[in-house]
Formats: C-alpha cells, sequence, structure tokens
C-alpha cells in the first residue's frame, strides 16, 4: 500500500520539479513580500495631517499647538480662519484632524480655568479616527500636566504631588512598538495560508481539466493514497518554504526571536499539513482551476488575513469575528508565532493551539477523502 | 469585423457561465465575504483584553480599576499574583496588565500614587492606543483627587478639556468601514483573477495560437476577453454596496451612487487590464496567481485604508501614487461616505483612468510582442 503512496508522491514530486518557474516563484514571491512589508511598509499612523483654527493667538496658545507640532504622530498642515474652512480641509482630505482654539484660551488658562478645545476629526477611516483622537488626547494630556506643574509652583505646593496618581508604563515583547517586529512573523502566517493552498488546490482539478484524473480513478490506488502521495511532495514545499522565511526574519531581518525553534518547527509542519489539505478539499470540490483559485482566496487567504489577529487581539472582535477566528488554522499557528518570535515562554502553553492544528488536519483530510469519493461514484 | 468581436466576447461570456462553481464563489465574494468582514477585528481600541492585580485593594484602587471599562477595555480578570499577570500575558488572554502596590490607598491620600501598566507590545498599533487612554484616564483620575485634596477650595486649576467632534461616520462604526474595504478588495482580485483566467486558459489549452491565426487584432481579442469582466464586476460591486454594506449593515450612502458606478467601471478595466498584462508572463494560471497576489498584497496594504499615506516613507508614497488602487480607495470613501462630487476626486478619476489606459497599452504590446 505505501508504495502506490510514494509512487504517486514522486510522479508529483517530478511534476513539481518540471516547472522550475512555478516552483521559484513559491519560494521568491513570499521572501519578496516580506522584504517589502518587513523593510518599507509600516502600519504605524504617524504624520497626521493636523489643521489649526487659533482664534487666541497667544502664548498660551502657540505653546499648546507646539506640542502637536514637535510630536512625531502629527504634521501641522495648515492654520485655518474659519469652521467653514476647517470642515472644507477634512472634506478634501487635506486635514485628518481640525483643532479648534477659542479667543478666550490664554485668559481662561491664566484665570485658572478648564478650556473647552474643539476637536474635528475625520471619521470615515474609523480606526485613524480613533488613532487620532487618542494622540490628541495624549498630547493634551501632557500639556495639561506642564500647565498643573508651573501653576502648583506658583501656588507654593510641592511638586511631587503634580500628578496625584501616575503610571508607570512597561512595555513587553515589542519595547520599541514597531509595527514591524510582529507585522513580519504574522506576514509568515498569511504566507503560508496563501501559497501552500494555491499550489494544492490545483492538484485534483487540474487532473480533472486535463483528463489524466480517470487514470487515478482506474487505478488500484486507493482514495488515502492518493490524497496523502499529494499532500507530501507539498507538504515539503510548504515547510521548506517556512524555514526559507524563517531564516530570513531572524538572520535577514534580525528580527527578535526569543522562543523555541523546535516548537515553532513543528507546528509549522502541522499547520503546513493543514493548509494543504485545506487546498487539496477546495481542488477536489472544484471543477475548474479558475473556480479553484477563487475559492482558495476567499476560503484560505482572506479569512487568515481578517481574522486571524495579526494586527489587533481577537478580543477585539465581535462575536461572529471571534467565531469565525476559532474556525481557521491561522489564528492558533499566529499565536504560536507570536510566541516564538516576541514572548518565549514554555512549550506547554502552546499545547491546545497544535492541538487545534491537529483536530484542523484531520477534519480536512476526511471532507477531502470523502469530496473525492463523490467524484468517482 | 463587428460580428467577429461579437462572437467572441459572446463566447466569453459563455465560458464564465458555464462554470457553475465558481459563479457561486463568485456570489459569496459580493455577499457572505462582505458580510463576515464587517465582524473582522480593525486596529481600533475595542474591548481590549485587560487584568488587573490590585494589591491594595482599596477605595481608590478599585475607583481607578473601575475606569477601565466597556467599549476600550474589558476585563479579563482579577488575579492574585505576578506569576498569574505573566502567564496571562504570555499566553494572549490579556494583552495589558494593571499592576497596583500595596501601598497605594496610603500614597493616594498623600497624591504620590504609582500604579503600574505592563503592555503587549506584539499589536503595536493597538498598544500604543491602549497606553494613551490610560495615561488620560490616570490623568483625569488625578485631576479629580487633586481637586479634592484639602486647600483646593472652590478654585479651578488652569486645564485644557478636548471636546471631540466625529464627521461623517460619528460613533466610529468600524463596520462601515471594513464591510466596504472588502468589496474593494474582492472588485481588485476578482477583476484581476477573471482577466488573468480568460487568457491563461488560451495559452494553458494551447487555443492561442486558433485565435492568432484568427483575423482578429490583439487589441479587438484583449477587448474581447476584458468585456465580461467589465459587464459583471462592477455590477457585482455596485449590488453589494447597496445590498450588503447600505442594506445589511445601515451603513449611510452619502454620495452619486452613478459616479461610484462610473468610476467602478474604468477602475475595474484598470484592474483587468493588470491582470491581462499579468498573463502575459504567465504559462499556467498557478504562475499567474502567484505573481497576482505579489502584486495584490502590497498594493492593498498600501491604498491608504491601513495607514494612512502621509505615514509611509517618501518611496512607498510614490509607488503609492502608482497604483490604481490607492486611487480607488480614495475615491470611493470619498463619494460614498462623505458624498464629495467630481469637483474632489477628479484627480483620483485621472489617475485611474491613465493608468488603466497604460495597463491596457502594456498587456497589448506585451502580447503583440508574445505573437512574434
Amino acid at each position: 500500500v505505501g508504495d502506490r503512496l510514494l509512487a504517486i508522491a514522486r510522479k508529483e514530486t517530478r511534476q513539481l520539479l518540471r516547472d522550475p518557474v512555478y516552483l521559484g516563484l513559491a519560494f521568491v514571491v513570499p521572501l519578496m513580500l516580506l522584504v517589502l512589508l518587513g523593510y518599507q511598509l509600516s502600519l504605524d499612523v504617524k504624520g497626521l495631517l493636523v489643521a489649526v483654527i487659533d482664534r487666541d493667538r497667544s502664548a498660551w496658545s502657540r505653546q499648546y499647538v507646539d506640542g502637536f507640532v514637535n510630536s512625531e504622530y502629527f504634521t501641522l498642515v495648515a492654520r485655518l480662519d474659519s469652521e467653514a474652512e476647517a470642515r472644507e480641509w477634512i472634506r478634501s482630505g487635506r486635514a485628518r484632524v481640525v483643532l479648534d482654539i477659542p479667543p478666550d484660551f490664554g485668559r481662561r488658562l491664566s484665570a485658572s480655568e478648564t478650556v473647552a478645545v474643539g476637536i474635528t476629526v475625520d471619521g470615515s477611516y474609523p480606526s485613524r479616527g480613533q488613532i487620532a483622537l487618542g494622540y490628541v488626547e495624549a498630547v493634551s494630556a501632557l500639556h495639561n500636566e506642564q500647565l498643573l506643574r508651573a501653576w502648583l509652583v506658583e501656588q507654593g505646593r510641592r511638586s511631587g504631588q503634580v500628578v496625584p496618581v501616575q503610571m508607570d508604563m512597561s512595555v513587553w515583547y515589542n519595547p520599541t512598538l514597531e509595527s514591524k517586529n510582529f507585522v513580519v512573523p504574522g506576514m509568515l502566517v498569511i504566507v503560508m495560508m496563501i501559497f501552500p493552498p494555491l499550489l494544492s488546490a490545483l492538484l485534483i482539478v487540474r487532473e480533472r481539466e486535463n483528463g489524466t484524473i480517470l487514470n487515478l480513478y482506474c487505478s488500484p490506488a486507493s482514495r488515502w493514497d492518493i490524497l496523502a502521495g499529494k499532500a507530501l511532495p507539498y507538504v515539503a514545499v510548504s515547510f521548506i518554504d517556512f524555514l526559507v522565511i524563517f531564516g530570513a526574519s531572524v538572520w535577514l531581518f534580525q528580527l527578535r526571536f526569543v522562543g523555541n525553534a523546535w516548537l515553532l518547527s513543528a507546528a509549522a509542519l502541522l499547520y503546513s499539513v493543514c493548509t494543504i489539505g485545506l487546498g487539496l478539499v477546495i481542488s477536489a470540490l472544484s471543477r475548474s482551476q479558475l473556480a479553484a483559485m477563487l475559492a482558495t482566496f476567499l476560503i484560505a487567504v482572506a479569512p487568515a488575513f481578517t481574522f486571524s489577529g495579526i494586527f489587533a487581539p481577537i478580543a477585539s472582535q465581535d462575536a461572529v469575528g471571534r467565531f469565525v477566528a476559532r474556525l481557521i488554522p491561522a489564528t492558533y499557528f499566529m499565536d504560536v508565532v507570536r510566541g516564538a518570535y516576541l514572548k518565549g515562554g514554555e512549550a506547554g502553553a502552546y499545547a491546545p493551539d497544535l492541538a487545534a492544528l491537529g483536530v484542523y488536519a484531520a477534519v480536512v483530510y476526511g471532507v477531502a477523502w470523502l469530496a473525492l469519493r463523490k467524484r468517482v461514484g | 469585423m463587428r460580428r467577429r468581436l461579437l462572437a467572441l466576447i459572446r463566447k466569453e461570456f459563455s465560458q464564465l457561465f458555464r462554470d457553475v462553481p465558481m459563479l457561486l464563489f463568485l456570489v459569496w465574494a459580493f455577499t457572505g465575504a462582505v458580510y463576515t468582514s464587517g465582524h473582522g477585528g480593525g486596529t481600533e481600541l475595542r474591548q481590549y483584553p485587560i487584568v488587573v492585580l490590585d494589591l491594595s485593594q482599596g477605595p481608590s484602587s478599585r475607583e481607578l480599576v473601575s475606569r477601565f471599562r466597556a467599549p476600550y477595555f474589558k476585563l479579563v480578570a482579577q488575579v492574585w499574583s505576578d506569576d498569574e499577570v505573566v502567564s496571562r500575558l504570555d499566553r494572549g488572554e490579556a494583552s495589558l496588565a494593571v499592576v497596583i502596590p500595596p501601598d497605594f490607598e496610603r500614597r493616594a491620600q498623600e497624591a504620590t500614587a504609582r500604579f503600574q501598566v505592563i503592555s503587549d507590545g506584539s499589536q503595536s498599533m493597538s498598544a500604543t492606543l491602549a497606553a494613551a487612554h490610560i495615561r488620560s484616564i490616570a490623568y483625569r483620575y488625578s485631576v479629580e483627587r487633586l481637586v479634592a485634596l484639602p486647600g483646593f477650595t472652590g478654585r479651578g486649576i488652569p486645564r485644557i478639556d478636548t471636546r471631540p467632534r466625529v464627521e461623517y461616520n460619528p460613533n466610529l462604526v468600524e463596520t462601515w468601514f471594513s464591510s466596504l474595504l472588502e468589496v474593494f478588495t474582492q472588485t481588485t482580485m476578482i477583476a484581476m483573477l477573471l482577466a488573468a483566467a480568460a487568457m491563461v486558459r488560451e495559452r494553458e489549452h494551447g487555443t492561442v495560437e486558433h485565435l492568432l491565426v484568427s483575423p482578429l487584432r490583439p487589441l479587438e481579442l484583449f477587448a474581447a476577453k476584458l468585456v465580461p469582466v467589465v459587464t459583471l464586476v462592477p455590477l457585482a460591486a455596485l449590488t453589494s454596496v447597496l445590498g450588503v454594506v447600505h442594506g445589511a449593515f445601515e451603513t449611510p450612502i452619502r454620495g452619486s451612487v452613478a459616479l461610484f458606478y462610473a468610476v467602478t467601471l474604468i477602475y475595474v478595466f484598470a484592474m483587468a487590464s493588470l491582470g491581462l498584462a499579468i498573463a502575459a508572463l504567465a504559462r499556467t494560471l498557478g504562475q499567474a496567481m502567484m505573481l497576482l497576489l505579489l502584486i495584490f498584497y502590497p498594493m492593498t496594504l498600501l491604498s491608504g485604508a491601513f495607514s494612512p499615506p502621509e505615514s509611509q516613507g517618501t518611496l512607498m508614497r510614490t509607488v503609492g501614487v502608482l497604483s490604481p488602487v490607492r486611487h480607488y480607495v480614495d475615491f470611493a470613501y470619498q463619494v460614498l461616505f462623505k458624498g464629495n462630487g467630481l469637483a474632489y476626486v477628479w484627480q483620483d478619476v485621472l489617475g485611474i483612468l491613465g493608468l488603466g489606459v497604460a495597463l491596457f497599452a502594456i498587456s497589448v504590446h506585451r502580447f503583440a510582442r508574445l505573437v512574434r
């Protein structure tokens, strides 16, 4: 029985090696994506375009605006005169935030009063709007602290009491808070969900399009022989893909890696089995290569990108989102990958993730097995 | 000549409609996929999972902790040891820990209290946001304590109070944005894939030669490949915007739907031309798909939907201008969300049109070279 499986695997390997362009793309394309994302593309929101209506034009208001000018999170693009003008700047996208400083700004502050500053934010990109509000809040809080400090000194109080409740912040796992440190490992998860399933999604449907599938149906090879024989070489390709990306991320990008490389490799192998299996299911159910490609994009690639928690914690998704997240293997592998690159920790903590990947693999190959039979009958 | 072209177009249509599973996937792409992606997480701060280790257990610390609340934060658990804090963060069950020392209550009376925040920086965007929020919560709490201290009778302290107003999406509903983004993503991907597949299929089956010896010119051949894509995809996108984005998620559509549809036609033409240009490089559909994705992901991530163009370096900003996706995303959100007309978006429209014509010319040229 093993002979038949191996024979099919040997045939698939030979076919794979006969198209070096294709095979080369399978390695080069993921690597290029990583280089691009790792080096050039920053997902950190910085330099937001801010405009100011300064109706006060005093030293007080200038100091406040300077807080924005000196922050890397904002770029001051204009000083405006009216609210109508501000609306226009937001509407045309020339400014994302407009500060409206009232005429009595300096007078009120010097009289130890509270003064309201209007903040208008473009909400058409909601995440960005919220980030902008958060940054405005932070710059204002910093400025308030300075005001308070000066005022307390004036009152002859201890400066230690400036802020009665102070926060000390420490950032773990990614102390410099750079998106690169998690986007590159995150893209490893996504990339391994793109290219291996794409390769395997064509395996059965191509034979069907070419008519060679009948040879397999007539052969004494069992469905299991066919599936495993086709999967084996591609799981190997996917795993080598992983090794290349892993190596590049650690040696080329000099990314932080604190975890256990063996554990990560084991998870990557299991993940490869899952992704190749998912491709096989799609392949067994499709009638054309085009349909298989489209299905791979819709069922494998896009959900991994949207739901696996690459950009924000899964807890931030709503009930439907969390449900979908739990259904896809990328979520579990993402957990292991992020842990291995950034967190470390004991291997036992990742057992549930590995178990989930194992269950997923079993289900996927089971479905592929069933789907293959339907076509024989 | 007209009849020849029509015959070819008819053939392309029937080839498309024969593939029922593929059509079902197309329907899913513009309905189910858009609907589910509306539920995916954005990078905004929502239900950010935190744990609290409160060693003080006094009224002050409880008051502080009670302020970390929905919709921004979600208290996953109260824990009782440092080890538990570490393990919750390690396992990703919480993304932020608030640690309040035993002497918090006493020092709060003296106005010198401190507490510690440990943040999981592995998702740097939401971590930055969470830190900013906690800082301002602590600050507001401080001010209240300060005012309540003896010696602050009746007098205020100098303070700036921000009054935010959000335009176009007052409650910052992420679903409006993300469901629409998914429509654009599907439009982009499917326009490229369908066009590329139509061309690669001929190459794989060796029927390109048949077409070459036919009296059709390459320009006509390409037009025939594009017509079904440009007919179907913008219609699907429009249906999805009106049916799912507006219908199911009640996203307000403020602008001209006709303008959106017209420019979507041009956009699909541009992306389908890009698909054809890629098809000229690929021998098999697998190869074509890989090249497509190599272009697709950087274009999507650079489109301005994930981070604003001003946050990118000069190189990426320049490259971004060459991407039709970038212009289209800007155009579509402006028209649909802000109700802007041509006066605001003409540059984007020109960009899409120019890139579309250029891409079409490149693909025809490449194919013509292939023939010789």
